[in-house]
């Protein structure tokens, strides 16, 4: 009886296992989302993308308007993880999509590889470059002069805020009110601090989520960051940046850190129940606070968690962050995805993702078309705000930073685990010098 | 008429025998040849594999690591042992291994702690016992993959479930993801999840096979079950233990799916502060993401001697445990098993006398 | 008092041991209970909203939207594909180490040849190897094959393994009699037809024990799928990017979590016992 029964499961086994050598010789070893040769043939197209940027609605309309092309595409959750699938596939020499989202922070580590890229110019980059902000296009083009990616987004930065918890505190609510708040057009890091002192007085809560982006926003800021505009590293030689963690490591002494997990935020929960009362906001992080509000189980349209978007930013313009499509020279199709890739970051495509999660257009025609200022989507959410106004309004006078190839990697994780060690309550110069010896062992030493 | 056909038959064998021979011969040679070099071709499809997808890798990631071997770009110049030299200095190297080891003993203590405690539990006669010993199994079959995600949740420091518990008897909520021992008690619960039921089976095994005649006469000794427990079965199931604790350790030594999900928003694999980020971690964030082949082919050789350091000393170690307690244990087991004999001979000397 | 326990000694079976109280079920009960929570908690999440995340208190009985997270689940990974990737995967790796590990330890533990006492000592040794260790070599290789991103790389280093040499080595050594192969030799048997007539038959058990732990570690092996093929992800891999895309979504996550898990599930349901039993046969040998 026993004997049967074993006999029995080797023989699902093999029968399974034989099935399976049978379908591996029929699907000739799967390479995955490989598409038909022929370019006239029906034509799949993978799509790479990461974050919140806006783009899966518009999927759709294009392969209506291009029979025989279907989108596959993927969504990673943070940059920085979409930046190690990138690099990982980038090495095993198969893999990438056929359109794949780059951000400027590892911009400068891909121009390095930049071989990898097809030349858009092949594909009619020429005709379209003049749409772009010309600091946009710059950054898409490498030093032999090839055109590597179209931009996609800015990130010019506002203040997001909640109104009912400055209104409870007794500060001034209105979007206006809270802009000369924190000093207008002149408004500095100090005043800023300064407010959320007054208001964790008030209140006994936090005044920003974590540190962590405060301090990306402050550096970002800078008109040379992590790289000197020559592209040399240029952290120990920048006395810009001590100075301004000093000023962050003293805000956080005084409390004003709700030292919440970054992309996590206990799951939205953070932003519905009060934990802190202004977030710094560039256009795609508008889609981001939306999508965690609606995820704690708070209404998409948004006016019970009550945040708002202030045309205001410490320090003044600043921006943070923007993404780019390219077209890696992995992919079958190059002419397709190039085309996909050209109609994604049109005006008219790049305000559709604007009004969905918004991230603000780089194309210049997009950001000043009418349509863009219309009190939908996201521009609902918070508070009916004219959210295009006030990011075309914040994007005047940004003056693009130069990011060299270890952009990101100092970001995240030099300066990272340090600004989560200043929420824990670490001091200022002990978090100061693990960062330089992270930055020795990572960047400097590698 | 007979005599003649008898004759015949007796003349021509003569003729045909030699022929025979030569036959005989001929299939006899094949034969030994079947038997001397046919073992050869048995075993040579697992060395030959063995070679190529075991030995070679092997090999081949000593090559590398003596180079300065980038990600992209491929082999560079021939740095001999400079990226040995540059793991052993290196900081985060040893912080993973730290990681490694810490994880590994707050995961293996509790779990053959646990083990062997629900194999004692399970070592008795119960209703449906395959019932029971199929539900100790039950998270073994869960993937790592999902008990890591599932786990994940449920230790965030923020709404997790296990903060919540804490905070009904009264405890304040733990930083499970921020700080260092949390974070490696989450991942060392983890890999017990998965492991205990399967390793108390292991050990009921082992149980089992301890004969009962020493637990009866123990227990006519006047032993109670606590004593029983740590003078007979401890002691027989000893190697079996060993063995359990060898595997764990090797696997133990080289975990990467659990730290790699548990936060698997933070880009750094292993938390920020890397604090519960273990060395095959570390090695994966050396080739994938720093792009150095080179050092992380030092990580991987470096590893791989420590497992084997660990694992000589745990075989030299148990054997000699084992050794010394089957001595024991044998002799124990003599003088009980002469003792139940001798009774049960009185018994019966009794019995025919009685009769 | 030596007589009475002596003849109850004697009058009562073997295995007639005293029968365990409530505190037993009690524990085993919570084990079980404790074993199976994590399972049906994410059952739970995985049909509700992800809000359900944020309450105070875990819910306990599944929302209805188990299967509205599931269709998101097939949208957002290619789960069919992952799942027909890890069959093949995991199907072609059993059916080659058992048949290899089948070969080589009949030939070292009945067949006589010079040198075999060397490399079973060998083998032994190459037991401690850890497969991940070769992974950057095996990439730098693949890579250079072009093998990268097939179903085909994902097999390769773990086509043979020296634990199942040494697992049906030891199995062999004591369950088929020496006597037996030279029987069968008498009879002009060749190696083969003995392989095939005597050892075989007689390793069935082991054969199936092996192949259902091959399978399970080839079913469950994250890291080198990850990145060798992660474009054609076995289901491991597609399960770890599902919760890339949907890291906001965990209710979606965690629905993906209990399907990836219902094969092995069912697995264990038809087969549990051979698994019992080859896990506590194992031990014994071991």
């Amino acid at each position: 009886m026993n004997h049967s029964r074993r006999t029995k499961v080797v023989s699902a086994i093999a029968g399974a296992a034989s099935f399976a050598l049978l379908a591996a010789g029929c699907s000739s070893g799967g390479t995955g989302s490989s598409s038909s040769t022929s370019s006239s043939g029906p034509v799949t197209l993978t799509v790479t993308t990461f974050g919140s940027m806006g783009l899966d609605g518009l999927y759709k309309s294009y392969e209506a308007a291009h029979p025989g092309i279907t989108i596959k595409a993927n969504n990673i959750d943070t940059g920085g993880n979409a930046r190690t699938d990138a690099f990982t596939k980038i090495a095993a020499g198969s893999g990438l999509a056929d359109v794949l989202a780059v951000e400027e922070g590892w911009l400068g580590a891909i121009q390095n590889v930049s071989d990898q890229f097809n030349n858009l110019k092949d594909y009619g980059a020429d005709a379209i470059k003049d749409r772009w902000v010309p600091w946009k296009l710059a950054q898409a083009t490498d030093k032999s002069g090839r055109i590597i990616g179209y931009g996609t987004d800015i990130g010019p930065m506002g203040l997001c805020y909640n109104s009912k918890l400055l209104k409870a505190a007794g500060l001034p609510s209105d979007r206006a009110e809270v802009a000369t708040l924190l000093g207008g057009t002149s408004a500095t890091w100090d005043k800023y601090f300064a407010v959320g002192k007054d208001y964790q007085k008030k209140t006994g809560k936090a005044w920003f989520d974590q540190s962590g982006f405060i301090w990306n926003s402050m550096v970002n800021q800078l008109p040379e960051g992590y790289y000197t505009s020559a592209g040399k590293l240029n952290v120990t030689e920048n006395p810009e940046l001590k100075v301004r963690w000093t000023q962050l490591a003293a805000a956080n002494a005084a409390g004003l850190s709700a030292k919440q997990t970054q992309w996590d935020w206990n799951k939205g929960k953070s932003f519905t129940d009060g934990k802190f009362a202004t977030f710094m906001c560039p256009g795609w992080m508008l889609g981001v606070v939306q999508g965690q509000v609606k995820t704690a189980g708070g209404d998409a349209a948004g006016a019970t968690a009550g945040w708002d978007f202030a045309d205001v930013f410490p320090g003044g313009a600043a921006n943070w962050g923007g993404s780019f499509l390219t077209v890696p020279k992995q992919s079958k199709h190059p002419k397709e995805a190039a085309a996909l890739a050209a109609w994604l970051t049109d005006k008219d495509q790049e305000v559709a993702a604007f009004k969905a999660q918004g991230p603000f257009p780089s194309v210049v025609a997009a950001q000043t078309d009418p349509s863009l200022a219309a009190a939908t989507g996201v521009s609902a959410f918070f508070n009916s705000a004219p959210v295009s106004t006030i990011l075309s309004k914040r994007a005047e006078g940004v003056k693009a930073q130069v990011k060299g190839p270890d952009d990101s990697t100092i970001q995240d994780q030099v300066f990272g685990p340090s600004a989560i060690a200043l929420d824990q309550g670490k001091s200022g110069t002990q978090t100061w010098n693990d960062a330089m010896k992270l930055l020795d062992q990572l960047v400097v030493n590698k | 008429m007979t005599s003649t056909l008898g004759q015949e038959a007796r003349t021509s064998p003569p003729a045909s025998r030699p022929d025979r021979r030569a036959s005989l011969t001929f299939k006899n040679k094949l034969g030994r040849l079947d038997v001397k070099y046919s073992p050869y071709l048995y075993v040579a499809p697992f060395f030959v594999l063995f070679a190529v997808v075991g030995l070679f890798p092997l090999v081949y990631t000593f090559v590398v690591s003596l180079n300065d071997w980038n990600l992209l770009s491929g082999p560079g110049e021939w740095v001999g042992f400079g990226n040995f030299a540059k793991e052993l200095h290196d900081e985060l190297f040893w912080n993973s291994l730290f990681n490694t080891i810490s994880i590994f003993l707050l995961s293996s203590v509790p779990q053959i702690i646990a083990a062997t405690f629900i194999a004692v539990v399970l070592d008795q006669n119960l209703r449906a016992r395959t019932f029971w010993r199929m539900g100790v199994l039950i998270p073994y079959v869960v993937t790592p993959v999902a008990v890591a995600l599932i786990f994940s949740n449920m230790f965030s420091p923020d709404g997790g479930l296990v903060n919540h518990l804490l905070a009904l008897v009264g405890l304040d909520p733990i930083a499970w993801k921020l700080d260092t021992l949390p974070s490696h008690l989450a991942i060392a619960s983890m890999v017990n999840f998965r492991w205990t039921g399967y390793n108390a089976l292991i050990l009921l095994a082992a149980m089992q096979a301890v004969p009962r005649d020493l637990y009866e006469s123990a227990e006519l000794d006047g032993a109670g079950s606590v004593r029983r427990f740590f003078s007979i079965t401890l002691p027989s199931i000893r190697p079996t233990m060993i063995f359990v604790i060898l595997t764990s350790t090797i696997g133990g030594l080289q975990i990467f799916t659990e730290p790699r999900l548990y936060d698997a928003a933070s880009v750094t694999g292993g938390g920020a502060h890397r604090q519960f980020q273990t060395t095959v971690l570390y090695l994966w964030e050396m080739a994938f993401q720093r792009q150095n082949f080179g050092r992380a082919a030092a990580i991987a050789w470096i590893l791989f001697l420590i497992i084997v350091m660990f694992g000589v000393l745990n075989f030299l170690i148990s054997r000699r445990i084992a050794s010394a307690d089957t001595r024991i244990t044998s002799r124990q087991a003599k003088r009980r098993l002469e003792a139940a004999r001798a009774d049960t001979a009185k018994t019966d000397a009794v019995k025919t006398d009685t009769r | 008092m030596t007589r009475t326990s002596a003849q109850a000694r004697k009058h009562k079976p073997m295995g007639m041991a005293r029968r365990p109280g409530f505190l037993t079920y009690g524990i085993l009960i919570a084990l079980l209970a404790g074993g199976a929570y994590p399972l049906w908690w994410s059952f739970v999440v995985g049909s509700s909203p992800t809000s359900v995340l944020s309450q105070d208190w875990p819910p306990l009985l599944p929302g209805g939207q188990f299967w509205k997270n599931v269709v998101e689940v097939f949208d957002t990974i290619p789960f069919w594909q992952a799942l027909l990737n890890s069959v093949i995967v995991s199907g072609v790796i059993t059916i080659s180490v058992v048949t290899f590990s089948t070969l080589a330890g009949f030939a070292f533990a009945k067949l006589r040849f010079r040198g075999s006492n060397a490399l079973m000592v060998f083998v032994v040794a190459t037991m401690a190897i850890p497969t991940q260790l070769g992974i950057i070599p095996l990439f730098i290789l693949m890579r250079q094959f072009g093998w990268t991103g097939t179903v085909g790389a994902i097999i390769i280093p773990t086509l043979v393994t020296a634990f199942g040499v040494f697992f049906m080595r030891q199995y062999l050594v004591n369950v088929v009699p020496d006597e037996l192969i030279d029987a069968a030799r008498v009879d002009g048997a060749n190696t083969l037809s003995t392989f095939w007539h005597v050892a075989v038959p007689a390793a069935r058990p082991a054969m199936a024990i092996l192949a259902l732990f091959t399978f399970m570690m080839a079913w469950t092996d994250f890291l080198w799928p990850m990145i060798v093929a992660p474009q054609n992800p076995t289901l491991q891999v597609a399960l770890s990017q599902l919760q890339s895309a949907r890291y906001v979504d965990f209710s979606v996550v965690l629905a993906g979590a209990v399907l990836a898990t219902l094969p092995l599930l069912i697995l264990f349901a038809v087969a549990g016992r051979q698994l019992i039993s080859g896990i506590m046969a194992g031990a014994v040998k071991g």
